[in-house]
């Protein structure tokens, strides 16, 4: 492979880090003096042609290891269009959001490119090395950007106990890596599957025990229940644009590593990971779900229901099956994710903009905007419905591929409560349109929306529906999308 | 004599660890730290991991540590009851997780892997040219994105550390 | 006489735990950076004793603690920053007096 080979496979990487040092040198060039108007335009350019060389690249089917350790496959490169095009959507809004809340503007929009190539690697990784510094990559500039908001205490807040759980999660999964490593000698994932195939009785356990292990890291960007407990607090504490990303592409990271490394390293472990992903998918939505109920804020709401939806797509591996059919869970899970990213961001961007004017996001702030802003009222019933899994959003289409997925597996207790889920979280979905459309407030102005705002709230209701509705060829993408290389990086 | 050599240092390595988690005065903590990672530096080296001995004392003895004195220091060597609220409940259920991962870990290293294995050969593998080679070739990537890590982490403490000026006052010069 | 792999492993075993216990037990901040520290500290000794005795021809688990001390220097370097900032606005960084989040 020569050189120019490697540039094209790893061109999206490659504008990323350009564009971040670009940004961060315009932003110096500018002395700060336009609040980071040309910071988040250079860095939405740089986004908008690394999906393009992202989509170019998909298109080719490729199947190749670059570097040893790096993958360029449908798997990744589903992933990264998925994360890019969250991040856009992230900088779009935060154009608006961001003004007068921090002299480094710079710096915030260099980070948010920084992060979406952090999360390109992480989704690529072959190699357990690559797959842990891609993660602390992803968390460390996660903390920065939850902590940004400097004249914010909560955003401190957020972003301290993110951090501590973020650390020790880092250092409870490179312990399972290190028993890999000592088990196998190695860290090449595809390695590691071949060298594992032999394992029983006690190296079995030991196995099992790495799987568990790597899962607290796995899980802690997930916010799968036992790991979870920094999530609401640094959902509701971070800078709303950043929540939106935390919520979407960074759960979304850290599903796409625990599938390719559970099914192409420990592929004869299937069985015991799909029991462990399956009581933790129990928990994830139970705890989830109820929590939300008890809430008084719509962002605190979306945090809990964002921790239980996370319990709907980990049905997904929990429901996996390598032989493959229509509902294998793996495509399940690729759909789900696509079509909760634009829900969640839609809908953690309705908060920001109500947030934006009436200073925070309690229930109470709801009412009546239906008549104060029909059009936000609209999106938001759109984005409550898809998170609710009701015909025709996106979310229904990945509820029902995930659940599909889950039956055919015979999981029928699996399945039931899921079920059962899925209705308790329909009531609290539906009281956010309740209280839209059938309670007054006595405040009657109409609310302003920035223009970027609008854009990635239109963007996001449009991408809802179409998943919906023109279906097939998201499902035909997704289905295409679960194929991983699964040859030796070296 | 290297047995009494390496039971010696785990002896200090983890009577450091210990006094890192137990100490009342985050300054002994602190110096604690160090004579861990100094012990461990001198494991390293009885491992023939001669350049990660020498990088473990000039990054985590050199820098790390004299980070986090720095730190404490800075915040006043007195930070509040710095035990306070060590809430005997959580300490129970500490000890009760980290006993039950050690007795699993150990469990599982008696069980499976090779216990009276000795090492094998290659004295020089240690070098930094073996290391480095490794390094710039096979893990060319994740060497490239350490160096960004850095980058980052550094943006990070100058965005989250430098005191906190309302935005618009430098501007206007 | 050559130092079997499980004392290492033991050893690290018991280096990990306290430092688990740390990350548990204490409520102060820089103190559970400490406890991680020795955590991470720990998967070190790991990584460098299974190269030595399993796999000595590739150096793979060298390559693997630098990596971790790279993580753990850019870790610790955001965490105390993060520590600072906290504490000049509140003065404290008890864990269990940073709580205006709470649902």
């Amino acid at each position: 492979m020569n050189a120019s080979e490697i540039i094209r496979w790893l061109s999206p990487e490659l504008i990323l880090l350009i564009t971040g040092f670009v940004v961060l040198g315009a932003d110096l060039v500018m002395r700060r003096r336009d609040e980071g108007r040309t910071a988040a335009v250079i860095a939405l350019i740089g986004l908008v042609l690394a999906l393009i060389m992202a989509l170019l690249l998909a298109m080719n089917n490729p199947a190749t290891i670059v570097a040893s350790t790096f993958a360029v496959d449908p798997y990744s490169s589903f992933f990264k269009v998925l994360a890019i095009i969250a991040v856009s959507l992230v900088v779009l809004s935060s154009m608006d959001f961001m003004k007068g809340k921090s002299r480094y503007l710079g710096e915030y929009y260099a980070l948010l490119v920084f992060v979406t190539l952090a999360v390109s690697i992480a989704v690529s990784a072959t190699n357990l090395l690559l797959v842990y510094l891609g993660i602390e990559f992803l968390s460390i500039t996660s903390y920065i950007l939850t902590g940004f908001l400097r004249n914010d205490r909560r955003s401190e807040e957020a972003a301290i106990k993110y951090f501590l759980y973020g650390a020790s999660a880092g250092a409870v999964m490179l312990y399972g890596i290190s028993l890999v490593y000592g088990a196998t000698g190695s860290t090449d994932l595809v390695a590691v599957g071949e060298l594992m195939k032999a394992a029983t009785g006690p190296e079995h356990l030991l196995g099992v025990a790495a799987i568990v292990l790597l899962l607290g890291g796995f899980g802690f960007k997930a916010s799968l229940v036992p790991f979870h407990q920094w999530a609401p607090d640094t959902y509701d504490g971070a800078p709303t644009p950043v929540t939106a990303f935390l919520a979407t592409a960074s759960k979304a990271a850290g599903f796409a590593v625990a599938g390719r490394v559970f099914i192409t390293a420990f592929p004869q472990f299937t069985p015991d990971w799909m029991a462990i992903l399956g009581s933790l998918a129990i928990l994830t939505m139970t705890v989830g779900n109820l929590t939300a109920l008890k809430q008084h804020s719509v962002k605190r709401m979306l945090a809990y229901s964002s921790i239980a939806q996370a319990g709907y797509i980990v049905l997904g591996l929990a429901a996996y099956n390598p032989t493959g059919g229509t509902f294998t869970g793996l495509n399940g899970m690729l759909i789900y994710l696509f079509a909760y990213l634009f829900t969640n961001i839609g809908a953690f961007f309705v908060v920001l903009a109500v947030e934006r004017y009436a200073g925070s996001s309690e229930f109470s702030t709801f009412k009546g905007l239906g008549k104060r802003a029909p059009g936000l009222a609209l999106l938001m019933t759109v984005f409550m419905l898809s998170l609710a899994g009701i015909p025709p959003t996106g979310g229904f289409l990945g509820k029902f591929y995930v659940f599909a997925a889950v039956v055919e597996k015979h999981f029928l207790v699996l399945a039931a409560i899921a079920a059962v889920n899925a209705i308790v979280a329909a009531f609290y979905y539906m009281n956010v349109i309740r209280l839209m459309f059938f309670q007054d407030s006595e405040d009657e102005t109409p609310l302003q929306v920035s223009s970027g705002l609008n854009l990635s709230l239109v963007v996001s209701a449009v991408m809802v529906l179409a998943i919906g509705i023109l279906a097939q060829p998201f499902i035909a993408w997704a289905v295409e999308s679960v194929q991983m290389v699964n040859t030796r990086g070296f | 004599m290297t047995l009494i050599l390496f039971a010696f240092l785990a002896l200090i390595a983890l009577a450091g660890g210990l006094g890192v988690v137990l100490s009342r005065n985050p300054v002994h903590s602190a110096l604690s730290l160090l004579l861990n990672f100094a012990s461990i530096a001198v494991i390293y080296f009885l491992l023939h991991a001669q350049f990660l001995g020498v990088v473990q004392v000039i990054v985590y003895a050199g820098a790390i540590v004299v980070l986090f004195l720095f730190v404490v220091m800075l915040i006043g060597g007195n930070i509040g009851p710095y035990r306070h609220g060590s809430r005997t409940v959580t300490s129970v259920i500490a000890v009760g997780l980290a006993a039950a991962f050690l007795a699993l870990v150990v469990w599982s290293v008696v069980q499976v892997l090779p216990m009276s294995a000795t090492p094998v050969g290659a004295p020089d593998a240690g070098s930094v040219q073996a290391v480095g080679m490794a390094l710039y070739t096979d893990y060319l990537v994740p060497f490239e994105l350490a160096s960004l890590l850095l980058l980052v982490g550094m943006l990070g403490g100058v965005v989250l550390a430098r005191r906190y000026q309302p935005f618009a006052e430098d501007e206007t010069q | 006489m050559a130092i079997p792999l499980s004392w290492y492993l033991i050893v690290a075993a018991a280096l990990f735990c306290i430092g688990f216990y740390g990350v548990l037990a204490r409520r102060n901040a820089v103190a559970i950076l400490m406890g991680v520290e020795l955590m991470l500290n720990a998967v070190n000794i790991n990584f460098l004793a299974f190269w030595r005795y399993v796999r000595p021809e590739e150096p793979l688990g060298q390559v693997f603690a630098i990596f971790v001390l790279a993580v753990a220097a850019a870790e610790a370097a955001v965490g105390l920053a993060l520590i600072i900032s906290i504490y000049r606005t509140r003065k404290t960084i008890n864990i269990d007096n940073i709580d205006l989040l709470r649902g």
